[in-house]
C-alpha cells in the first residue's frame, strides 16, 4: 500500500478549511473584532535607527532634556490641543467598549497630558468627566451628535473612514446594543447595527470644506478640527483633506483595530501603516503644508520604536487604540475558562464583537464589566503611555535629537528591500551601490588586488 | 443693524457669516424674540449652533447648513435652501417657503422641518426623531437609515426610499419609484390619516388624496438570520 504522509496544504490550509466551513454554516461573511491577522505585512520592525557616533553627538540620557510636547492648532484656533507626548488614544466607541474602560482611559490620558477620543456613538458623560482633553468624533452615523457635546469638545475629528475597514461603515452586533447604547444612538435595543459609510450631508471635498466651516461656526473657532481617513488612496486623500483647511489629518493604517468588522475586509483592504505614513507625509510636503497641518498616524502602533519610526517618517503624533486596550487587560490570561468558552485563548482573542469579553472591556454585560477595575486599569495604561514616551526619547537622544519631533528619515535605515522601496529609506549596507572590490574577480591580476 | 421692538434686522451684505451667527446667539441669549435676516445671498452656515429660543426669518435663498445643529429655534425661510437645511435640529420648527436641496433635515433629532416645495436626494437621511414634511417630491435615498421619527411626503419619492431604516415611519402621497431594502408597506390607520391631515392643514399644504405608509420590515435587524437577498444589498 502506498504510504501517504500527512501534509498540510498552503492552498487548503486548516484556516481556510475552517473559514469555508463556517461560511457554509452561517450564510454570510464572518464578522470579528481586533485587527488583520496577516503575517506578511511590511512593518516598522523592518527599519532600524542609526544612532549618533562620531558623525553626530548623542544626548546625555540623564541630564539633557528631550522634549516630547506637540501642539495641534497653535496660532490657528483659540484653544489648541496641547499633548505632553506625541500619543493620542484613538477613538473607540461607547458601545464597542464600556464606561469602565472609558473611565480608565480618561484617567490615564489626563495623568499623561494626552487626549482620548469618543469614537462612534456619542460622548459618554463618564469620558467627558475623566478626560481632560477629549476629541469628539463626527461620523457618518451621527450617533449621539448634539450641539452641546460639540461645544464641550477639545477637538473635533470628522471621520471619513477607519483603517480596519476603509470604505464601509461601523458594525455593532445586537449583543452589545444595550438599553444605554441604544438610547445614545437612537436605535432599537438589541439590533445588529450597521452604520453608513458616507456622511449624510456632504459627499466630496468641496462640500466637506463647507462642513468644516459649519463646525468652526458651531465651536466658535475655538478647537482644532481633524479629518480621519482609513489608509487607502493616501496620497490624494491627504492632499484633499489638507486643502479643506483642517489642523490635522489622521491616517489609519490597515493594522488598525475594530470591535466588529467583516474578517475578509480586515485582511484585504487598506494599506499598511508604514506605507501610509510616507505617502501622507509626501503629500503634505508636495503641497507645501508639511509644517502647517499635523499628521497623526494610527494602526498597529505598539511600542516606542513604532511610534518613533512613524514620527521619523513624517508623523507628528501617533494614535493608539488596540494597544491601550491590551494595557487595560485585553488578552490577559485571567478568566481563562471564558476564553475557552468563546473557542479562543488569551493572546489570540478577537471576540470583541460578541459582547462576551472575558476581561470586561469590550462588553456591556454588567457582570463582565465588574471584572475591570477602572482605577487599577488606569494605572496600567498610564504606565504603558509613560513607557512609550521614554522609549521614544531613547531613540531621539541616541540620534542626537533634543526633541522627539526632530527625528527624521535620515535617522533610519531599512533591513528589507521591500520596506526600503516603500519608504524610500536606504537599505542597511551599500543599498545597491558598487563596493570598492566590485571591479575585481578571479581573473584580476595580483597588481590590481594590491591596489585595493 | 437696526432694532425694531422685539425684532432685529441683520443685513447680511455688510456682515461675515461668523458675525451673523454670533449676533444671533447674542440676541437669543438676551431674549430677543425675532431676527430678520435680509440678503442672505445663498451664503452657507447662516444660523449654526443656536441653542437659545429665537425666531429667525430669512428673506431670500440660503446656502448649505441653514439652521443646523440648533435647539429650541424656530425659523421661516422665504426662499430656497442649499444642502442640509435643519441638519441635526434638536427641537423647534423650520418652515421653508421654497425648495430644499439634498439632505434636508439630515440626522433630524426633534422638532419639525417643513419644506413647502420640492426636496432633493437624501431628505431625512439618518433621522433620529422629529417630523419632516415635504409638500412636493423628493429624491433618491430619502429616509436612508432612518432611525426614528416621521416623514410625510406629499408628492413622489425617488428610488431607495427608506433604505435600511431601523425605525420610524414614512408616508408618501405620490408614486414611489422604488422601495429601499428592509422596508414594507402598511395600511394607514384612520388615526394616522387624521394626524397627517391636521399637520398639513396647519402648514397650509394641499394634501394628496391618499398616503402609503412605509416602515422597516425588520429583516436587517439581525445578521444571524439567513436573509441573503437582503444581505446582498446591504451587508
Amino acid at each position: 500500500m502506498e504510504r501517504n504522509l500527512i501534509r498540510k496544504s498552503k492552498v487548503w490550509s486548516p484556516e481556510k478549511i475552517e473559514e469555508i466551513q463556517e461560511k457554509a454554516q452561517i450564510g454570510r461573511y464572518r464578522i470579528r473584532g481586533q485587527a488583520t491577522k496577516r503575517m506578511d505585512l511590511p512593518s516598522f520592525d523592518d527599519l532600524v535607527f542609526t544612532p549618533a557616533g562620531l558623525s553626530r553627538v548623542p544626548l546625555e540620557g540623564y541630564r539633557e532634556r528631550c522634549d516630547t510636547k506637540v501642539v495641534i492648532g497653535e496660532g490657528k484656533v483659540k484653544r489648541p490641543l496641547v499633548l505632553e507626548t506625541p500619543i493620542m488614544i484613538a477613538g473607540m466607541s461607547f458601545g464597542a467598549i464600556n464606561a469602565h474602560s472609558k473611565k480608565a482611559l480618561g484617567i490615564a490620558a489626563t495623568r499623561c497630558g494626552i487626549s482620548t477620543c469618543t469614537g462612534d456613538g456619542g460622548m459618554h458623560p463618564i469620558e467627558r468627566e475623566y478626560s481632560e482633553k477629549l476629541v469628539y468624533q463626527l461620523l457618518p452615523s451621527r450617533y449621539g451628535l448634539n450641539p452641546y457635546d460639540l461645544k464641550k469638545a477639545d477637538a473635533v475629528e470628522i471621520v471619513v473612514s477607519q483603517g480596519a475597514k476603509p470604505g464601509t461603515g461601523g458594525t455593532l452586533l445586537g449583543h452589545k446594543v444595550s438599553e444605554e447604547v441604544a438610547k445614545m444612538r437612537d436605535l432599537p435595543a438589541g439590533v445588529d447595527q450597521r452604520s453608513p459609510c458616507r456622511h449624510p450631508d456632504w459627499m466630496g471635498p468641496d462640500d466637506l470644506g463647507v462642513k468644516v466651516e459649519q463646525i468652526r461656526e458651531a465651536t466658535d473657532y475655538e478647537v482644532p478640527i481633524f479629518i480621519k481617513i482609513g489608509a487607502g488612496r493616501v496620497y490624494d486623500d491627504v492632499k484633499l483633506a489638507a486643502k479643506v483647511g483642517v489642523e490635522a489629518v489622521v491616517i489609519d493604517g490597515m493594522e488598525g483595530g475594530t470591535a466588529a468588522s467583516p474578517e475578509i475586509q480586515l485582511d484585504h483592504t487598506g494599506i499598511p501603516t508604514i506605507s501610509a505614513v510616507v505617502e501622507a507625509a509626501q503629500a503634505l510636503y508636495d503641497i507645501g503644508m508639511k509644517h502647517e497641518v499635523k499628521l497623526i498616524i494610527g494602526g498597529g502602533i505598539s511600542n516606542g520604536a513604532d511610534a518613533a519610526k512613524a514620527i521619523a517618517l513624517g508623523a507628528d503624533v501617533v494614535y493608539m487604540g488596540s494597544a491601550m486596550l491590551i494595557a487595560l487587560n485585553c488578552q490577559r490570561p485571567i478568566y481563562i475558562e471564558d476564553y475557552h468558552a468563546l473557542g479562543t485563548e488569551p493572546g489570540a482573542c478577537h471576540h470583541c464583537h460578541t459582547g462576551k469579553c472575558p476581561v470586561g472591556i469590550a462588553t456591556q454585560d454588567p457582570e463582565l464589566m465588574a471584572r475591570l477595575d477602572p482605577t487599577a486599569a488606569a494605572e496600567r495604561v498610564e504606565n504603558y503611555i509613560n513607557s512609550i514616551t521614554m522609549e521614544m526619547q531613547i531613540f531621539a537622544r541616541s540620534c542626537g535629537k533634543s526633541r522627539v519631533s526632530d527625528l527624521d528619515p535620515t535617522d533610519l535605515r531599512s533591513l528589507t528591500l521591500v520596506t526600503s522601496y516603500i519608504t524610500g529609506v536606504p537599505l542597511v549596507g551599500l543599498g545597491g551601490k558598487k563596493p570598492y572590490f566590485a571591479s575585481l574577480d578571479h581573473g584580476s591580476s595580483f597588481k590590481d588586488l594590491l591596489k585595493v | 443693524m437696526e432694532s425694531v421692538k422685539e425684532s432685529i434686522v441683520i443685513d447680511c451684505k455688510s456682515e461675515t457669516v461668523t458675525s451673523i451667527n454670533q449676533m444671533i446667539r447674542d440676541f437669543a441669549k438676551n431674549n430677543i424674540k425675532e431676527v430678520i435676516i435680509e440678503n442672505p445671498l445663498a451664503r452657507h452656515n447662516l444660523g449654526v449652533c443656536i441653542t437659545d429660543p429665537i425666531h429667525l426669518i430669512y428673506n431670500g435663498d440660503v446656502g448649505y447648513y441653514a439652521v443646523s445643529l440648533c435647539d429650541k429655534v424656530t425659523a421661516t425661510i422665504n426662499g430656497n435652501c442649499g444642502w442640509a437645511v435643519g441638519e441635526n435640529l434638536m427641537s423647534g420648527e423650520i418652515v421653508v417657503n421654497g425648495n430644499a436641496a439634498s439632505s434636508c433635515a439630515a440626522s433630524l433629532r426633534g422638532g419639525i422641518v417643513v419644506v413647502k416645495g420640492e426636496a432633493g436626494a437624501r431628505a431625512g437621511i439618518s433621522m433620529k426623531g422629529g417630523t419632516l414634511i415635504i409638500g412636493g417630491n423628493t429624491g433618491y435615498m430619502t429616509g436612508f437609515m432612518m432611525q426614528k421619527g416621521k416623514m410625510i411626503i406629499c408628492g413622489d419619492a425617488g428610488k431607495a426610499l427608506g433604505d435600511s431604516m431601523y425605525d420610524g415611519v414614512i408616508y408618501v402621497g405620490g408614486k414611489i419609484a422604488e422601495l429601499g431594502n428592509g422596508t414594507k408597506v402598511e395600511e394607514v390607520s384612520e388615526e394616522e390619516k387624521d394626524e397627517i391631515k391636521s399637520l398639513l392643514d396647519f402648514y397650509q399644504i394641499e394634501p394628496p388624496p391618499s398616503f402609503q405608509k412605509i416602515v422597516p420590515n425588520g429583516l436587517l435587524h439581525h445578521f444571524n438570520k439567513k436573509e441573503f437577498r437582503v444581505w446582498k444589498e446591504i451587508l
